[in-house]
């Protein structure tokens, strides 16, 4: 494959396995989130944490740093699932740009201008691999998470927190165990972008521009549908593609985007076959 | 620790509720033994509601414990009291809408039960199912099933926990006849399976018939208790809840039933109607409900429209509001054809609303919400229309700060039918008003509708309960399979063999 192939497909690849992780959540959990950066920016950081100070391969680290992420999560559940609805989001929020400004003001991390990765980065070619490996376990955790009994009980809570409970449900335990698992995922994610990046700086790694692009992704595909994630980004990087030399056309139609499915095609586009076939039918 | 046979299932002592100042819930105690059903009853917003929650574990008590199966439960929250045993249901219900009606049963049993056996589990799931008459909407998401059917969802999940207590609130309210004789006999199959019922009720027939003994609460008190025959022949509990309805026998005639005023009643023939349907059918997507409807009310009469639950009652009401747009036929107001327009300008014609549920608006006072259906009013205009609802209804004057949505079942129905009067209307359409209301209630309601027929109001009443409907009618119509089935004047009505067929059915 081209490089420019290799490029654009490990970009993809990243990005659907963020939107997975994130649909998980928000559309089977009800969980929504605007706390993307702030796991992916932790799995980053812990990447370059494990490969300079401990030497860890790439191949290893990645995972692992994935785990410091889901720690991450484990250990904010209990103040973030204290907040419902609206709340827990502006919650997330606030722990993303929380880490962003002591990443940014916190030395031992290189302060504003981040970190560097030791050694070689590795090639382009094997980077895409792990993003392909990536996007094999997060389809397979979806698999488990969205077709087993977790998920009944997971969108029983998203459904009716409270009637939930009524019916024996823990609801903090499927929250907690949702946002842990969403947060590996980001969090592995986070640390093949550090990987290919080859540095992490607080503004890139702990961005908003991060959770945005995902939320748009699955807004657009569909939440809490399967091909949800895919579609969305599929569509938004062809479109990034397209419009790739007129950047301001690209942010302001993305934006018209999300209004115009929001508006007309709340189910994304992945809704938009039963959607319609709903309209024909009261016809 | 071992529960001897002599200990009660569950015991609660001194529970306290507080809500603010209020007190909701103030040193209630009760007990219930083991293969007994217990009922409560008390006016609405007597804390009836508060206590299933104190006892189900969805509130948290400010004092006194809960004892369940031999140990203290007090400190311990839904979940846990749910897999302990405890079931409850929602007055209101609260399926999970985006799930099938058999994942919502699933829910239950794999909280339960996690590593359980899938057939097992989708088994257990079907026989509640089967049991509760849901059998054919079990594939069909949530979402899709009108009120009535969620009520039988409330129960049905609360059964897929294989509960020892069943906390059932206000599950009968809305039903006909034969749907209450299917509900009683469904709680008495479960005596030999649930160790206990406790059962909310304004329905009096499955409070007379399901339960062994009664407490009535009133002002989050406990205010009588003893065996079920001996509370409702009490003429204290008559004087704080049951009203006329208590009374043996058929209940007497009210002044409610004075004709109209002879000046009016002569000239309404020669009136024009004020609404006409002509012919219309309607429904949902494939689903048909109405199939040629033709109805008329004339200025100044009030009409009734009885029926079962599923003949089309509410999908009527709806398309008179705008809501549904007819498939076939035409609506006409004053002989204009409206059919087909949006519900607002509907509305502008001087059509108003009084919708089912009440779909009071919760972020607003008491008062917002009835200034909200006249907006566009001069101050001075909308300050008498606002006295003239407080004089119909005082008990929304000593509110008026409050929030809609924090009144009792009854106040919050006085607002819905003082909002469809702000906006003057000149025919109100009234849905399901008594709806889960207690008998007092009730009547106070039906006093109120009186009142506003006695001052030339034109209503279309579309109820559950045939006598007070009849009570109040000029002309009643009877539907049945989305079609008018008996027509006439209330009298008439009244006396025709058909009405108790078709509303009674095969019940008897």
């Amino acid at each position: 494959m081209s490089d420019y192939a290799l490029e654009l497909g490990f970009r993809l690849l990243l990005l659907i396995s963020l939107a997975e992780a994130w649909n998980l959540l928000a559309g089977y959990g009800g969980l929504v989130s605007l706390g993307t950066a702030s796991f992916f920016g932790v799995g980053a950081y812990a990447l370059v944490g494990l490969a300079n100070q401990l030497g860890v391969p790439p191949a290893l680290a990645v995972p692992v740093a994935g785990l410091a992420a889901a720690a991450l999560a484990a250990l904010m559940s209990r103040p973030l699932f204290r907040l419902r609805g609206l709340y827990f989001t502006v919650g997330t929020l606030a722990l993303a740009e929380a880490l962003r400004l002591f990443m940014i003001n916190n030395t031992a991390f290189g302060g504003a201008t981040g970190l560097f990765l030791a050694g070689d980065a590795p090639s382009l070619q094997s980077l895409f691999l792990m993003a392909l490996a990536l996007l094999a376990v997060t389809t397979l955790v979806m698999a488990l998470a969205t077709r087993s009994r977790f998920s009944i009980l997971l969108r029983a809570v998203r459904d009716d927190e409270d009637a939930a409970a009524q019916i024996g449900v823990r609801a903090f335990r499927i929250k907690l165990l949702a946002l842990v698992v969403a947060s590996w995922l980001t969090g592995m994610a986070g640390a093949l972008q550090a990987l290919k990046l080859g540095a992490v700086e607080p503004y890139g790694t702990f961005g908003v521009q991060w959770t945005v692009a995902v939320l748009s992704i699955v807004v657009i595909g569909g939440q809490g549908l399967r091909a949800g994630p895919v579609l969305g980004a599929v569509f938004l990087v062809a479109l990034s593609e397209l419009l790739a030399d007129w950047p301001a056309l690209h942010l302001a139609l993305n934006g018209l985007i999300l209004i115009v499915v929001i508006r007309f095609a709340p189910q994304g586009l992945a809704g938009l076959p039963s959607a319609l076939a709903q309209r024909r039918g009261r016809r | 620790m071992t529960s001897p046979v002599g200990q009660p299932l569950l015991e609660a002592a001194g529970l306290v509720k507080r809500y603010g100042g209020v007190v909701a819930t103030d040193e209630v105690s009760l007990q219930v033994q083991r293969g007994e059903v217990l009922g409560i009853i008390g006016p609405n917003g007597a804390g009836k509601s508060t206590l299933i929650g104190l006892l189900g574990g969805a509130l948290k008590a400010d004092a006194g414990t809960v004892q369940f199966d031999g140990a203290d439960v007090t400190q311990l929250p839904a979940a846990e009291r749910a897999r302990r045993g405890i079931g409850r249901t929602y007055q209101i219900p609260r399926p999970f809408l985006g799930m099938t009606v058999r994942e919502n049963l699933l829910a239950a049993r794999y909280s339960l039960h996690p590593f359980a056996r899938k057939a097992d589990a989708l088994a257990a799931c079907d026989a509640v199912l089967a049991r509760t008459g849901l059998a054919d909407a079990a594939d069909l998401p949530a979402r899709t099933l009108p009120l009535l059917r969620r009520k039988r969802l409330e129960v049905a999940r609360a059964l897929a926990l294989d509960p020892k207590l069943l906390l059932l609130d206000e599950v009968g309210a809305g039903l006909v006849d034969a749907e209450v004789t299917e509900l009683i006999t469904l709680i008495r199959s479960l005596r030999g399976q649930v160790q206990g019922i406790v059962i909310i009720e304004h329905v009096l027939r499955v409070v007379r018939e399901c339960c062994e003994r009664l407490l009535v609460i009133n002002f989050g008190r406990q205010f009588a208790e003893g065996r079920t025959g001996d509370v409702l022949a009490s003429d204290d509990v008559a004087a704080v809840y049951l009203g006329t309805a208590g009374a043996s026998g058929s209940p007497p005639q009210r002044e409610v039933a004075a004709p109209m005023p002879v000046a009016a009643q002569a000239l309404a023939p020669a009136l024009a109607p004020l609404l006409e349907l002509k012919g219309v059918h309607a429904g949902y997507g494939q689903a048909r409900v109405l199939e040629g409807i033709d109805l008329a009310v004339l200025p100044g009469q009030t009409v009734a429209v009885l029926g079962t639950n599923g003949a089309g009652k509410t999908t009527l009401a709806q398309v008179l509001s705008g809501a549904i747009r007819p498939s076939v036929g035409q609506i006409l107001i004053d002989g204009q054809a409206v059919t087909g327009w949006p519900p607002h300008r509907i509305a502008a014609l001087g059509l108003a609303q009084c919708m089912e549920g009440r779909r009071i608006f919760a972020p607003l006072s008491v008062e917002e919400n009835l200034q909200l259906a006249a907006r566009r009013v001069p101050p001075a205009e909308l300050a008498e229309r606002l006295e003239r609802v407080y004089t119909l209804f005082p008990d929304l004057k000593q509110r008026r700060r409050n929030a809609g949505t924090s009144m009792s079942g009854g106040q919050q129905q006085m607002l819905a039918i003082g909002r469809a009067l702000m906006a003057r209307p000149r025919l109100i359409v009234f849905d399901e008003i008594s709806l889960g209301l207690a008998p007092v209630v009730m009547d106070r309601l039906y006093e109120a509708l009186a009142a506003l027929k006695r001052a030339g109001m034109t209503m279309l009443v579309v109820e559950q309960d045939v006598e007070r409907a009849l009570n109040i009618a000029d002309q009643v119509h009877v539907m049945e399979h989305g079609r008018i089935a008996l027509s006439g004047n209330a009298a008439a009505v009244r006396d025709d063999p058909r009405l108790r067929h078709l509303y009674i059915g095969k019940a008897d």
